[in-house]
């Protein structure tokens, strides 16, 4: 049901607002036209204005801007966040779906807790736990320390890890702070799954590897849908990860729109990256959900059943 | 009825904080200052507290360009802002700054007059000195054995992936114009045609682009040489002699950080009595203490002790008349960005 | 976004079965060993944050020996203590609105069959899964057009433009599991539509709504990015702080400081679990 945010769930006792109905909702849609509708119009309107006299924006009505987004360099940059983003995400399916459905079958008490515990590291700051990681991989790190200290430096590697500022400290970086925006959701799946329903499918003779493909996928889809939204839209748009344990080196499009509000002083070709962002974010959820869409049915009287 | 009343206050207390906040407050005693990340002691900022009654807001930024994009995109407002000189020019010609009231400066005096009236502001009319500093190459000797004497030596294929730079396009492509032994301010469409391939080179060998603190992977040891400010490199002598400064045989540049009052300030009072509390020599040396770039206060470098005015970064012996950076109007700073954005994601 | 984000987006009724299965079950011992280094994973930085905010060595590099001294002079830095109180108050505006306009907001859509409901529905959602970095430019630009002044309202508005989604779906999840006849009940006995909802509804939503309340609150404590775009200087929160000393290297103060934050977080947690518990009693 609640796999993808924006589902709306029914209630069939609704009645028909009418007036008060409207008015009492109104503070909210006010709120929401006023400061994520309304924005989101500046920044359209910022995207076609110009570059003035250091960093001032003058309005006016031209492409320009996004005749640059899709200038190949950019389009690279684009393409680099979106294979970086889609390795997290797989990354993130392999690592945390297995432990998400390990979590799941626990007795509700153990269930609990393991997931609190889940949570638990993400109630310090995301960037210090960053900072942490690069206390772990830097040269004279603790990794390193710990590789010398067992003696794997000299006879294994020829001389410590150069991790930090590599691609690889950049991927465990991010594979880090999202894991859970993975593990969570499916989960949440996971635990409403119905035992009886895999048991069924062994009794009538499939394989583990069939059972886990034609039962447990489509049963848990909506969790893995609704993480690896989670996990690959924050990814696309992170620029601290990539900054800090990256060095500086590799630019996503959050480094590149990062850059035009704080260095290039170019706030219109930043509005115009971030309005093709936001297009690419619709377009990722319109295809989750309507995959999603596609493989519940199968699955779904099932599970109503239960 | 307990819990009604609880959201009831739940929800007043909200309408309280956001009225309260939303009009906006007339408080005397704040001074907004938006200055360079590692350049300000808190103590002096303490300091200047407990004098006056001022509660001062310090906001970091790692490039004057971060400086100016904060300040030209509007909605915040500062009351003190720290330039590096070639920005200081470009604001004072686009009117982005208030006069200095110089006779509320009594402790101006003690600026060197070798740092007055240079060419981004002759009359010394909008800004006042902070600190004087070089871009310049530091070298962990311990691990580089070779001697590196300029930019050709720092970037040569044998210190690949071992080499952290300023993440600032202006001064990595200034570099490249030395190497190519063209004038540092002229970035015409030929000269920046002639960089690209040598940054592109340089690119492909660097580990690592920070401004904030290139000092920190140089001491952690996950590089060996850096292209950094004098002061961070500086700090890097005062923790350990392995590491040596050397300014750049093609040439090296000099930059001086101004204090500056931007046209939308609040409170431009508090902002005088600021530079004046900092232009105190005591107030100086407590900030080359923390931060050793080259003092222009002539009065605060007499309370400096030999070991700090002996080191090599803050004070280096030149032999040479030091450039300067100017202005070059917007349409030749866009095109450095551009250049830079495309030389790093051409790999 | 945080995981109790991810948690409350898809949350659901439980069902709470054990598998009974025997084929896969030996497949659960690998998975647990797995499921333990996944928690290794996870837990890896924190460990070493905590241990080294007891060392002396100012890098962390090597552990020197067992110190307390970070503890203390994190309450004497003006800076952190400053942005810590322009947090809590950010924060704690920040969810009480959320509060309402969550709570508001979820029993309304329940009630009520609007007119492009589906429409609205994925409207709410928008800032809850929006890059922080488009949120953050977009109400920059919108502050500097409408001619706002950045301040604590600034923030205040950015941190509740994206809490109150939370709220909203926290409260939403609860609706679900909601008897409708309740309210009809309570009418029928003559209460006014607002008094059944105060008297009948609230009540039954306070769990949620808490949890709900909870999320915003820690949400915004830890908000970065869109505080970045929004936040004039006097009302700087403690991330900006953080993150602004974090960048020019390594501070054990900093690590002092997590620990801190650490060890509040996972009381605030078992406390808000014992109301939990209470409440659902």
């Amino acid at each position: 049901m609640q796999g993808l945010p924006g589902s709306f769930p029914e209630n069939p006792h609704a009645r028909a607002p009418r007036l008060r109905g409207w008015l009492l909702l109104a503070p909210m849609l006010a709120w929401l036209a006023l400061f994520v509708v309304a924005p989101a119009f500046v920044l359209l309107a910022y995207s076609f204005a110009s570059r003035g006299a250091l960093g001032a924006v003058e309005f006016g009505f031209s492409w320009d801007n996004y005749a640059r987004v899709f200038d190949p360099i950019y389009l690279k940059i684009l393409a680099r966040s979106v294979g970086y983003a889609a390795l997290t995400t797989v990354l993130c399916v392999l690592i945390g779906y297995p432990a998400a459905w390990f979590i799941a079958r626990r007795p509700p008490v153990w269930r609990e807790r393991l997931i609190l515990l889940v949570m638990i590291p993400f109630w310090t700051s995301f960037l210090i736990r960053t900072y942490a990681w690069i206390a772990i991989l830097k040269s004279e790190g603790l990794l390193n320390g710990l590789l010398q200290a067992s003696g794997a430096v000299p006879r294994i590697f020829p001389e410590p890890l150069a991790l930090l500022y590599t691609p690889t400290a950049v991927v465990i970086g991010l594979v880090y702070a999202y894991l859970p925006f993975m593990i969570l959701p499916v989960y949440a799946s996971a635990e409403k799954l119905d035992g009886s329903l895999v048991e069924a499918a062994h009794d009538l003779g499939a394989g583990p590897l069939r059972v886990f493909r034609e039962v447990i996928v489509p049963l848990t889809w909506p969790g893995i849908a609704a993480g690896m939204l989670l996990v690959f839209m924050p990814a696309l748009g992170m620029f601290a990860v990539t900054d800090l344990m990256g060095g500086a080196r590799v630019s996503m499009i959050g480094n590149v729109i990062h850059n035009q509000f704080t260095k290039a002083l170019n706030l219109p070709f930043g509005a115009a990256l971030g309005v093709v962002f936001t297009l690419l974010f619709v377009l990722c959820y319109a295809l989750l959900q309507w995959r999603g869409g596609r493989a519940r049915p199968a699955a779904a009287p099932a599970a109503s059943n239960s | 009825m307990k819990k009604l009343r609880h959201l009831i206050l739940l929800g007043l207390a909200a309408l309280c904080a956001t009225t309260a906040f939303a009009a906006p407050k007339k408080k005397k005693g704040e001074l907004n200052l938006f200055a360079w990340s590692e350049y300000v002691p808190q103590a002096v900022l303490d300091g200047f507290t407990e004098e006056t009654g001022i509660k001062v807001n310090y906001e970091t930024y790692a490039s004057g360009e971060e400086m100016l994009a904060k300040l030209q995109a509007g909605g915040a407002r500062y009351d003190l802002i720290q330039p590096p000189d070639y920005v200081a020019e470009a604001m004072i010609k686009n009117d982005l700054l208030v006069p200095i009231q110089r006779e509320k400066l009594t402790n101006y005096g003690n600026l060197l007059p070798e740092y007055l009236g240079m060419p981004h502001d002759p009359e010394q009319r909008y800004t006042v000195p902070y600190m004087v500093g070089t871009v310049g190459i530091v070298v962990n000797t311990e691990r580089v054995k070779d001697p590196v004497l300029g930019y050709a030596d720092l970037f040569a294929e044998k210190h690949a992936g071992r080499i952290v730079v300023l993440d600032d396009g202006r001064e990595l492509a200034t570099a490249a114009l030395y190497t190519l032994g063209k004038n540092l301010n002229d970035f015409s469409d030929e000269n920046l045609a002639a960089v690209k391939p040598v940054l592109a080179t340089w690119f492909k060998r660097v580990k690592l682009f920070d401004s904030d603190s290139p000092k920190t992977a140089l001491l952690n040891g996950d590089v060996d040489l850096g292209l950094v400010w004098g002061g961070e490199a500086a700090l890097l002598w005062k923790e350990d002699k392995k590491f040596q400064y050397v300014l750049p045989a093609e040439g090296a540049h000099m930059f001086v950080d101004l204090l500056g009052i931007p046209k939308r300030a609040k409170n431009v009072e508090n902002a005088h009595l600021f530079i004046d509390y900092i232009l105190r020599p005591e107030v100086s040396k407590l900030i080359s203490d923390d931060f050793p770039y080259t003092n222009p206060n002539g009065a605060a470098r007499k309370l400096l002790s030999a070991d700090q005015l002996a080191n090599p970064a803050s004070y280096p012996k030149v032999d040479r008349k030091l450039d300067t950076f100017r202005d070059l109007g917007d349409a030749a700073a866009a095109k450095i960005d551009e250049l830079i954005t495309d030389l790093k994601n051409a790999r | 976004m945080t995981p109790e984000a991810a948690a409350a987006i898809s949350a659901s009724p439980r069902t709470g079965r054990r598998p009974r299965f025997s084929g896969i079950r030996f497949l659960d011992g690998a998975l647990g060993v797995w499921t333990a280094l996944v928690f290794a994973f996870l837990y890896l930085p924190i460990v070493v944050l905590v241990v080294y905010s007891f060392n002396t060595s100012r890098l962390n590099i090597v552990w020197e020996s067992f110190t307390l001294r970070w503890y203390g002079e994190l309450f004497d830095h003006t800076p952190l203590m400053r942005t810590f109180k322009n947090s809590l108050i950010i924060a704690a505006a920040a969810t009480a609105l959320s509060v309402v306009i969550g709570t508001a907001g979820a029993w309304l859509l329940h009630r009520y069959r609007y007119r492009w409901a589906r429409g609205l529905q994925s409207l709410v959602c928008v800032p809850m899964v929006m890059p922080e970095i488009v949120m953050g430019v977009s109400l920059l630009v919108f502050f500097a057009v409408a001619g706002i002044e950045l301040g604590h309202s600034t923030v205040i508005i950015a941190h509740t433009t994206f809490c109150f989604p939370f709220v909203l779906v926290a409260v939403q999840a609860r609706l679900q599991g909601l008897d409708p006849s309740l309210e009809e009940a309570a009418l029928d006995l003559g209460a006014t539509p607002l008094r059944a909802f105060w008297l009948v509804i609230v009540p039954c939503l306070r769990p949620a709504i808490l949890s709900g309340g909870l999320m915003a609150f820690t949400l915004s404590m830890d908000e970065l990015i869109i505080s970045l775009f929004t936040a004039s200087p006097d009302a700087r929160t403690l991330p900006m702080q953080v993150f602004g000393m974090a960048k020019v290297g390594l501070n054990p103060m900093i690590n002092a400081l997590s620990a801190l934050f650490i060890v509040t977080t996972v009381a605030f947690v078992l406390f808000s679990e014992h109301l939990r518990r209470l409440a659902n009693r």
